[in-house]
């Protein structure tokens, strides 16, 4: 598994893609400076529905692994590389999880650094309101990460069927349509977050806690379970 | 030579929508090295997708040591594949990428592996350069060491002479006998097909997604009795020869070369090799030559093609 891990963080560690990370990590922390700098310092509710719902969690952590978790097999797909792997004696479980690993490996950093420092400064210092917002976001991290590898094995129009998945079920129909929020990272994320610091946030989740650890897990392993499904019965080019 | 096949495809299809790749295909390879042939569009890479279980069948059934190849990982400790495609991982040396491949393959004393599939496709001096730096032959065989460090009994080649050199080609048969020698079964498919000639003990001919014809060079030969054999001639008056060579029962057509020669059309050129020195000797003709101009896999395969 660890020859796995190791190929695929050096194939996805490139340098435009860590470019395009860094810059929209950042964009979260320069919103969270400019808004507290502007005098009229909003409250944790609408900070939290601007930034750290739609912003952290349903465009920037999406959009930074979904640029990760594309390539992790559509790289291989595409140049066809991937019966390098397919080809060796080792389960296919044994491929899916370390590419699953090293693409949140890629993209976890940046958007936990991203979420600490938005809600630290946000919060003006508070840890207990960075931590959650941070773990959140790691969690949603491995969401999408499970979600967008499996997408990139599955189809070679990921980016574009990846990024009207953010824009429209994520960004648009969760944020409106209130029955949506069930099927939606962004939300199980954000109800993550309240549960870990109701002291600051509000509780009114849709879905509740529990429904969102149960979520969460279905989202990882089952697009994992597909991944791994997948890689079994496809014609490896 | 063992009875009993190493692979066997049986009754083997694959159809993409309405186009048949690969159709009913069934045939048996044995240790050694089978060359399979075919032209572009044949179905040949179809089909030794489908020998390594890289592709599924449409219908029939492919083993390698009786076992079904598809979605059966651990027949990969003892099967080394090389598909026609290319490409490297630019980002590895190449001693970097063989240990990888060892490494997934779960081979043990994993550096002498590796020192060996290195030292056998002659790259050692190349193994610390990364793989972006390589020519196309130099990537092909490094890809080969890849494919061999496990020791695998079965190779699956496609098309590994693309890109080499005429000295990496002569050092790649040598290789490929020797690892026949040594008991593996090796299929390889090439256009190259002089090199097949001289490698292959066995010959496959995929036409148009079908198994035209299998066996030895000769036996497929023999196969072709009815096909018209092109002979030239050379001798020192060919049109007093021509004249009298029409008549032979054994000959179709004589053509009279611009250059000299005569070209003989036979569909039985047993007897016209017995027959033509006496009618030589008999007409008073200096024979000077006589060579077959289409004995090569190169117009058996377009005679099937065509027919």
């Amino acid at each position: 598994m660890g020859s796995v891990y190791l190929l695929s963080l050096r194939q996805l560690a490139g340098r435009w893609r860590l470019s395009i990370m860094t810059v929209l990590a950042a964009m979260p922390v320069v919103i969270a400076i400019l808004m507290l700098g502007n005098g009229t310092a909003p409250s944790v509710a609408q900070f939290e529905t601007a930034v750290l719902s739609a912003m952290l969690s349903g465009s920037i952590a999406p959009l930074v692994v979904l640029a990760i978790a594309a390539a992790a097999f559509g790289n291989e797909v595409e140049d066809r590389t991937l019966a390098n792997l397919t080809l060796s004696p080792v389960p296919r479980w044994q491929i899916a999880l370390p590419k699953l690993l090293a693409t949140i490996t890629v993209a976890g950093p940046f958007i936990a650094i991203s979420a600490f420092v938005t809600a630290y400064v946000a919060f003006l210092g508070d840890p207990r309101a960075a931590i959650a917002v941070t773990v959140s976001a790691v969690v949603a991290v491995a969401m999408y990460a499970s979600a967008f590898v499996w997408l990139g094995l599955v189809s070679t129009q990921a980016i574009g069927i990846g990024l009207l998945y953010i824009v429209l079920w994520e960004g648009f129909f969760s944020g409106f349509v209130s029955g949506v929020r069930l099927l939606s990272i962004r939300h199980y994320s954000i109800a993550l977050m309240h549960a870990m610091d109701a002291r600051r946030f509000a509780l009114a989740d849709q879905p509740g806690t529990a429904a969102a650890i149960v979520l969460s897990s279905v989202v990882i392993g089952g697009f994992l379970f597909l991944t791994i499904r997948k890689l079994r019965a496809m014609d490896v080019p | 030579m063992s009875a009993v096949p190493v692979i066997r495809v049986d009754a083997v299809s694959r159809w993409f929508g309405s186009v048949v790749a690969v159709s009913d295909v069934s045939f048996d390879v044995m240790p050694g090295i089978t060359g399979l042939l075919g032209p572009n569009g044949a179905g040949k890479t179809t089909l030794l997708r489908m020998m390594t279980g890289l592709a599924a069948t449409s219908a029939g059934t492919v083993t390698v040591f009786g076992e079904s190849v598809r979605d059966n990982t651990p027949l990969y400790k003892r099967i080394g594949v090389m598909s026609e495609h290319e490409t490297v991982y630019g980002f590895m040396k190449g001693r970097e990428f063989v240990r990888m491949m060892g490494k997934l393959r779960g081979v043990e004393n994993l550096d002498a592996a590796v020192d060996k599939a290195i030292a056998l496709v002659d790259l050692a001096d190349a193994q610390h350069r990364s793989m972006q730096t390589y020519s196309r032959g130099m990537r092909q065989r490094m890809r080969l060491a890849g494919t061999l460090v496990h020791d695998p009994e079965v190779l699956i080649l496609d098309e590994p002479l693309n890109g080499a050199d005429p000295r990496q080609r002569l050092h790649f048969k040598h290789l490929l006998l020797q690892l026949a020698a040594e008991g593996r079964t090796i299929v390889i498919s090439s256009h190259i097909l002089e090199e097949v000639e001289e490698l292959a003990d066995n010959v496959l001919l995929i036409v148009n997604g079908k198994l035209a014809a299998s066996g030895g060079f000769r036996a497929i030969r023999a196969a072709l009795n009815q096909r018209p054999y092109h002979v030239r001639v050379i001798c020192d008056a060919p049109r007093k020869l021509a004249g009298a060579v029409v008549n032979l029962p054994s000959v179709d057509a004589v053509h009279v070369d611009p250059d000299g020669g005569i070209i003989v059309l036979s569909r039985n050129v047993l007897d016209l090799q017995v027959e033509l020195p006496r009618l030589a000797q008999k007409e008073s003709v200096s024979l000077r030559r006589v060579e077959p101009l289409d004995d090569s896999l190169e117009s058996v395969f377009g005679y099937l093609v065509e027919n």
